[in-house]
């Protein structure tokens, strides 16, 4: 089935890595509320993109900052 | 309120073409597309996790109208000769309709996208299993000689392709002027079937 295109959220970040076990992976990997994400680390904007069918923006603004870094919503 | 735009879609494969034939994959950026397509960034992002993934897509939906378009109208019960030169004349056709996408495809088979795209399209084996089917029957019917596959393929495809090559380039050898013609190809069409039958 397709993905609704209002549960895709799309952030500017300066996420540089994803690795196994950094603090991003395990968090977002973890959360019950994210079916899926992905950071393009290889983009200038670092641009995460997370499938999620009841978080708002702000609520995973908040969970990157948390974890040390700049997150906002791209128009 | 979002909703998937054929257009805009249609849109963003046209320019990705044409950014990749143009830059390579190394000069394509996902920002690059977004402006050339007077579209946001976070749209592009909606329907493509990141570069990979949109050069993946892309390349699977290129290979899918090539393999549709090389066997339109083409059975593997036709005689050898008949069903090579249906190939011969679909791929040409394509070749010709479509020249930035066989550029593009060319420069996708070349890169490690090629085996991921493959595997992701159910259509390719049954597109093998007709080619094979071909084939065989070909051998089975005594109209083509055992040989290696990729020696066969070489004989089969080869001048055709330096052909098309030619006539993309719009030149020969020395650079001499050239338009590839039903005639010059049924030319060495008939070298080719020389060469392949017993």
């Amino acid at each position: 089935m397709e993905t609704d295109l209002h549960k895709i959220h799309i952030f500017k970040t300066n996420i540089d890595k994803i690795y196994p076990d950094c603090a991003i992976n395990t968090t977002l990997g973890n959360h019950k509320d994210i079916q899926q994400w992905s950071v393009d680390c290889e983009d200038v904007d670092r641009v995460l993109r997370v499938v999620s069918e009841t978080l708002q923006p702000e609520v995973i603004i908040g969970i990157i900052n948390e974890l040390g870094h700049e997150c906002q919503e791209l128009p | 309120m979002r909703i998937r735009d054929i257009d805009k879609e249609n849109l963003v494969i046209e320019n990705a073409i044409d950014q990749i034939v143009r830059d390579g994959f190394q000069g394509f950026s996902m920002n690059k597309l977004a402006k050339a397509c007077s579209i946001s960034v976070a749209t592009l992002y909606i329907y493509y996790k990141d570069k990979d993934d949109l050069i993946q897509k892309i390349g699977g939906k290129m290979a899918l109208k090539f393999f549709s378009g090389t066997v339109k109208d083409f059975s593997p019960d036709m005689s050898f000769e008949e069903g090579l030169w249906k190939q011969w004349e679909n791929r040409a056709n394509f070749t010709m309709k479509y020249p930035k996408e066989v550029a593009f495809f060319e420069i996708i088979k070349h890169s490690p996208h090629a085996e991921t795209i493959l595997d992701s399209i159910k259509e390719f084996s049954d597109f093998r299993a007709i080619m094979k089917q071909f084939i065989d029957n070909g051998l089975k019917n005594k109209e083509l000689i055992p040989m290696t596959f990729e020696a066969f393929w070489s004989i089969a495809y080869g001048p055709l392709y330096t052909l098309l090559n030619f006539h993309t380039e719009g030149k020969s050898m020395g650079g001499k002027p050239f338009v590839l013609t039903k005639e010059i190809m049924r030319e060495a069409f008939q070298a080719t079937i020389k060469a392949l039958k017993p």
